[in-house]
């Protein structure tokens, strides 16, 4: 694979920091049975780096998050995340996904557990710590967006915007190195989907590195250092905000935009 | 001689009833912990191991308890194993009520959604916290009422164990209906214990299903 570098799609000012990216995808390919999910995707992540990642219905943007942490296997390629390759063992796997947090479209709030003990699960299971400690992180990153009144009531028992911001905080309370985000507000009734927008676009001005899959164009203009277009299973472009929305290269993005903006 | 009925031959009805009790408490326990793993198993993410249990519930499911019960009793021996009685019957108890049991619990697994797995699984929990934490506990609600429903034929299903020699619930009140006479009295006095234990069951069932649905 000695070729493989000149393919990595780098934003224009990326030679200026000289850093190792914290996530290289490299010539990722991804499989659901025949059909071809991921064709080719390289793809490199800087520490700090705010990506936003859109596109239609089915062109694989929930499965290149999903693979970055291994929810879902793929057949060839490499990603390496900060310095751990995935691929050899589950202890990999298990050592990327504690760095890793994942925000999922459906919340995905183990709803036997309250909101509290949603937040303390990982860091004891995963990390060993104590219980008292787990609860004071816990409420650490409630506070942190904004929903510390609600820890002892049932993920049932809350809005789904209160529900996103508690996945938000569960996914913190692991300090992750990175956070991906899977349409994190497209299952929320319009009027929640700001208190989640603006809990992400904090936790972006902190220089949280992330990814995030969403239609939400304002928060892209406002927080994304790089915005991608998939269609198809392959990244068909990638570009600066700006540059993006004002001078699209590529006919399908076009289409795209205009599909997404013009309601 | 015919022997009237008396305090002796209620004690003797009582005796059973504390036999079958016993039976079903082993049963549940060693069913239980044995089902358990046979609902993992049929759910883990090893085709050969799915397949093997499969097999495993297919063949307990599919034969009367009564063979089951004789094929440990008289099987064991042929193999050098000389068990008592007691043991014997815990082993063809523990093998039905597992099939039964981890079939019951793969579909209350299976019936959590994905999401909660994959979830706890990019929280970077490892399959054995995943399951303990976040999917049994889930799953076990979602299978409680027939669970409830099979630990009661369960319980009637332990007179079976009479015919290794156990005297248990039915047979003590066949000993007493032969010795007094009076079968009615003595299988009527037997039926009302089975639903003694059994009612309680199906009522304690529903009232915790009503609790887990209000809590979630
Ligand atoms: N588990 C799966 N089995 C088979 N096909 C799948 C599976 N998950 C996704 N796909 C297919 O892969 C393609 C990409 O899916 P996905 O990454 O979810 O798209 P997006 O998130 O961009 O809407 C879609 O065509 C979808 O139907
Ligand atoms: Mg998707």
């Amino acid at each position: 694979m000695t070729t493989t570098t000149q393919q990595h799609i780098h934003a224009a000012d990326t030679g200026t920091t000289g850093q190792d990216p914290i996530i290289r995808i490299s010539s990722l390919q991804k499989y659901y049975g025949a059909f071809h999910a991921l064709k080719n995707i390289n793809l490199d992540v800087r520490k700090g780096e705010r990506i936003v990642v859109c596109g239609p219905s089915g062109s694989g943007k929930s499965t290149i998050i999903r693979c970055i942490n291994r929810i879902e296997q793929f057949e060839s390629g490499s990603i390496v995340v900060d310095g751990i390759s995935l691929g050899e063992s589950m202890r990999n796997v298990n050592a990327v996904r504690a760095e890793v947090g994942m925000v999922f479209q459906q919340f995905n709030l183990f709803p036997h557990l309250t909101v509290l003990q949603n937040c303390m699960l990982a860091p004891m299971r995963v990390r060993g710590t104590s219980k008292k400690d787990a609860e004071i992180i816990a409420m650490k990153y409630l506070e942190r967006v904004r929903i510390p009144e609600q820890a002892n009531k049932y993920p049932a028992q809350l809005s789904g915007g209160q529900q996103q911001r508690v996945a938000i905080a569960r996914a913190l309370c692991m300090t992750p190195k990175i956070m991906l985000f899977d349409e994190p507000t497209s299952a929320l009734d319009p009027e929640m989907v700001k208190e989640v927008l603006d809990t992400m676009i904090s936790l972006a001005q902190e220089g949280m590195t992330m990814l995030c899959v969403t239609h939400e164009m304002g928060f892209a203009r406002q927080v994304a250092d790089r915005v991608i277009f998939m269609d198809t299973g392959e990244i068909i472009e990638m570009a600066k905000p700006q540059e993006f929305f004002s001078q699209p290269k590529n006919e399908r993005t076009r289409n795209f935009l205009g599909q997404i903006l013009n309601h | 001689m015919i022997r009237d009925f008396g305090l002796l031959e209620v004690l003797t009805i009582l005796q059973g009833m504390w036999t079958t009790l016993a039976l079903s408490v082993v049963a549940f326990i060693g069913g239980g912990t044995f089902g358990t793993l046979v609902a993992l198993a049929r759910t883990s993410p090893w085709k050969w191991l799915r397949v093997a249990t499969a097999a495993y519930i297919d063949f307990f499911q599919g034969t009367p308890m009564l063979m089951q019960l004789f094929l440990v009793y008289y099987g064991l021996p042929v193999f050098g194993f000389h068990v008592s009685a007691w043991t014997a019957v815990a082993i063809g108890l523990t093998f039905h009520a597992s099939a039964f049991l981890g079939e019951i619990w793969r579909g209350g697994i299976q019936a959590v959604p994905k999401g909660q797995s994959e979830a706890a699984s990019a929280l970077g929990l490892g399959y054995i916290d995943r399951m303990r934490d976040v999917v049994l506990p889930q799953a076990i609600k979602l299978s409680f009422a027939p669970t409830v429903g099979f630990l009661v034929q369960l319980i009637k299903g332990t007179s079976l164990a009479a015919i290794i020699g156990f005297v248990e619930l039915s047979r003590s009140a066949q000993i007493v209906a032969s010795t007094t006479y009076k079968p009615l009295i003595a299988y009527g006095l037997a039926g009302a214990f089975y639903f003694a234990i059994c009612f309680p069951l199906s009522r304690a069932s529903a009232y915790f299903e009503r609790r887990f649905s209000l809590k979630t």
